[in-house]
């Protein structure tokens, strides 16, 4: 097992403005074999120019790894404006100790990714496989896709220990999703595929939804008002008010499912 | 005295081309013609930034423009995130140079959209757009709906020229043989004039177009019996308008944009636009309000493959408003320096992305002093578009008008070669650097 730590100088956020890093180069399986040297002059985007990795975060290695699963990068320091952590990732592991900038996870194909805070928008965008787990409040257009594109999350696993923002799986179309706070209105948006769970309040979920399913089991603020309800349903037990839509799509489309505490 | 005809106004996306208008002495006397009263105002002209200026010690000092030129060009060749924003009051041939320049430098590039239309912009991306040109709408429309719009105040030409009181070749009857239908918050002037007026509850317009289509789409079964406010049997009143209009066509405004779901409010509207189409011919159309507001969408479409809130700084373009959007930049304390043109963040940014564009180097390039002149660093003096140069703009419709000279200026530099002045001082600083 390698461990390499990476924590952000407080330089990079004294200027005027906090320009943020952007850190997809620095990944397990792209990070696999370097030497600390090599890690130090990975290029990582700061702005408009390209820096290396060793003058923007102190840098230390310790251990050994066989492949990339065996590397473990743990990020430290104020990384709130650290974006694409663990972008496109595939293997090994990432933990944030903190915050975290948009974009953290996107387009993971595997491995694990752990967010010991929040984390700003955009954060498992096109996910596509790998677990990613945010231990507080995730921000608007979680999972969901970068502007223009058709499909959003398509694989993988998401947990979120609080709430979260707006449009969250907009265009879902496979994989799984916890929520265990609040939602902010419209998950779900467009989804085709896949599960979302929201354990708090949550309003206008699942519009122009044509597949997959959502099971609301906190407080329903406001219902979309093109679903159609179905049937009492049971699931592990528990009793839900079943619904089909959504009908603003029209009849053949309509087959995204809400079930309801 | 001479007497100019066919002016074309520069001020509001209406973009009026049928303006007449005297001169004499290089100043123009009187408005014969044609223009609202807002855009008589502006032809009739005010008070000038009288010379470029820098700011030293908290003053801001004349200048000439080679200096003015060359410190702007040095604030941005340092900056590592540069912002560039506005483009809306001035010519496509502006818009161009300015893009380049974001391109050159690592810019983020973006227009004042981002705080009005710019989530029309998003939505069409999303789900494309059903539109015409005003002049269909003037000749064929028989119902209109302004939907989180107030064009008696706003456009004050529009329902005039191109939309409910107009005459055309199949509406020659004027407002006697259409229909008008108003969404809004609150009454207003325009509501005043609807055969029917919706009040929606504040920011939930989304459900009432999700509800408008479940039901043009035959289910009106599943639709509960209020809908944001709104009862279901006005809901049902309007659906059966829709149904019965020959050619119809909806203009929304910010009323819809910046409120509730926003851009996917304009998703939801034009997806209400393709259930009418299945009843009949119906169009969609955003109130767009600078008069070349909706050409930098097309000049930066042209150059880079998005509309706005371009961020080049990787050297290539990324597209992510909320991310790239001006607002959203300054609000995240995002750039260090800032070229603002044709446009007044000052009055129209929030307070939070203001206090960092007050902290940062910023460049203003207009014609007239505003709020944001009084937190500028480098002021430039420009030409005024459409009254002392000519250039292309792009109507709400986008139909491209070209913008006449109708006054001579010996002094004043148009933005153009402004911008393509800085961008030449930068290239020079490479040069410099790089020996």
């Amino acid at each position: 097992m390698q461990t390499i730590t990476l924590k952000l100088k407080d330089a990079v956020r004294s200027g005027i403005a906090t320009v943020p890093v952007e850190v997809e180069s620095l990944t397990p399986d792209q990070l696999f074999g370097k030497s600390e040297a090599e890690l130090k002059a990975v290029k990582v985007w700061w702005g408009n120019r390209e820096e290396n990795t060793g003058d923007l975060f102190d840098v230390s290695v310790e251990g050994d790894a066989a492949s990339a699963d065996e590397v473990k990068i743990v990020m430290e320091g104020d990384l709130t404006r650290v974006k694409r952590i663990g972008s496109g990732m595939k293997a090994g592991e990432i933990e944030a100790r903190g915050d975290v900038d948009m974009h953290c996870g996107a387009l993971m194909e595997g491995g694990r990714i752990v967010v010991k805070g929040n984390a700003n928008c955009w954060a498992g965008r096109e996910m596509r496989g790998g677990e990613l787990i945010i231990e507080g409040d995730a921000g608007d257009n979680l999972c969901a896709m970068y502007r223009g594109e058709m499909k959003g999350m398509t694989g993988g696993k998401v947990t979120v220990g609080g709430d979260v923002g707006e449009c969250i799986c907009q265009y879902m179309a496979g994989g799984e999703i916890l929520i265990k706070g609040n939602a902010n209105r419209l998950a779900g948006l467009n989804m085709s595929g896949g599960k979302i769970t929201i354990e708090g309040d949550a309003e206008l979920f699942g519009p122009d939804m044509t597949g997959g399913e959502i099971v609301m089991n906190g407080k329903v603020l406001e219902m979309m008002p093109s679903f159609k309800f179905l049937e009492t349903a049971t699931i592990d037990g528990v009793e839900y008010k079943k619904y089909l839509g959504d009908f603003a799509m029209g009849e053949k489309k309509a087959k995204g499912t809400l079930y309801v505490k | 005295m001479v007497e100019i005809t066919d002016v074309v106004c520069s001020l509001c996306g209406c973009v009026c081309d049928d303006i007449v208008l005297e001169v004499e002495n290089n100043q123009v006397t009187k408005i014969k013609r044609g223009a609202c009263s807002v855009g008589k105002s502006k032809l009739l002209g005010h008070e000038r930034i009288k010379s470029p200026m820098i700011r030293e010690n908290g003053e801001l000092k004349e200048c000439s423009y080679d200096e003015a030129i060359k410190k702007a060009a040095e604030i941005l060749y340092k900056s590592r995130r540069p912002l560039l924003y506005g483009w809306s009051s001035t010519v496509c041939e502006a818009d161009s140079a300015g893009i380049e320049l974001a391109e050159d430098i690592g810019g983020v590039v973006d227009n004042t959209a981002t705080v009005c239309h710019g989530p029309s912009v998003l939505a069409i991306q999303d789900v494309g757009i059903p539109s015409c040109t005003l002049g269909e709408i003037k000749n064929r429309a028989d119902l209109i709906i302004y939907w989180g719009a107030n064009p008696a105040q706003a456009h004050a030409n529009h329902m005039k020229r191109y939309s409910y009181v107009s005459k055309g070749y199949w509406t020659a009857e004027g407002k006697k043989g259409k229909k008008l239908v108003v969404v809004d918050v609150r009454k207003t002037m325009t509501s005043k004039m609807a055969d029917v007026f919706i009040q929606v509850e504040q920011g939930k317009d989304y459900q009432v177009f999700s509800a408008l289509r479940a039901i043009l789409r035959g289910h009106e079964d599943v639709v509960p019996d209020k809908v944001a406010g709104v009862p279901k049997a006005q809901l049902l009143e309007v659906a059966n308008m829709v149904k019965e209009a020959k050619f119809g066509i909806t203009f929304f405004g910010m009323g819809v944009t910046q409120a509730g779901a926003r851009h996917n409010n304009i998703v939801n509207a034009i997806q209400f636009t393709r259930a009418a189409h299945l009843h009949g011919k119906w169009s969609i159309m955003p109130m767009r309000g600078h008069y070349n507001v909706t050409g930098f969408n097309q000049v930066c479409t042209w150059q880079t493959g998005f509309p706005f809130s371009v961020d080049l700084s990787r050297g290539y373009a990324w597209y992510n408003p909320g991310e790239t959007s001006s607002t959203d930049l300054l609000y995240r304390e995002d750039c260090d320096a800032a070229l603002i043109i044709a446009s007044d963040p000052g009055a129209h940014f929030p307070g939070a992305a203001l206090r960092h564009l007050a902290k940062i180097p910023v460049i203003q390039i207009d014609p007239y002093a505003n709020p944001t002149t009084e937190f500028a660093d480098v002021v430039i003096p420009a030409a005024i578009s459409g009254i002392e140069c000519e250039g292309g703009v792009y109507r709400m419709d986008n139909i491209p008008i070209r913008l006449r000279k109708i006054l001579d200026t010996d002094y004043y530099v148009p933005d153009e070669e402004i911008v393509e002045r800085i961008h030449a001082e930068v290239r020079a600083l490479r040069e410099k650097e790089g020996e």
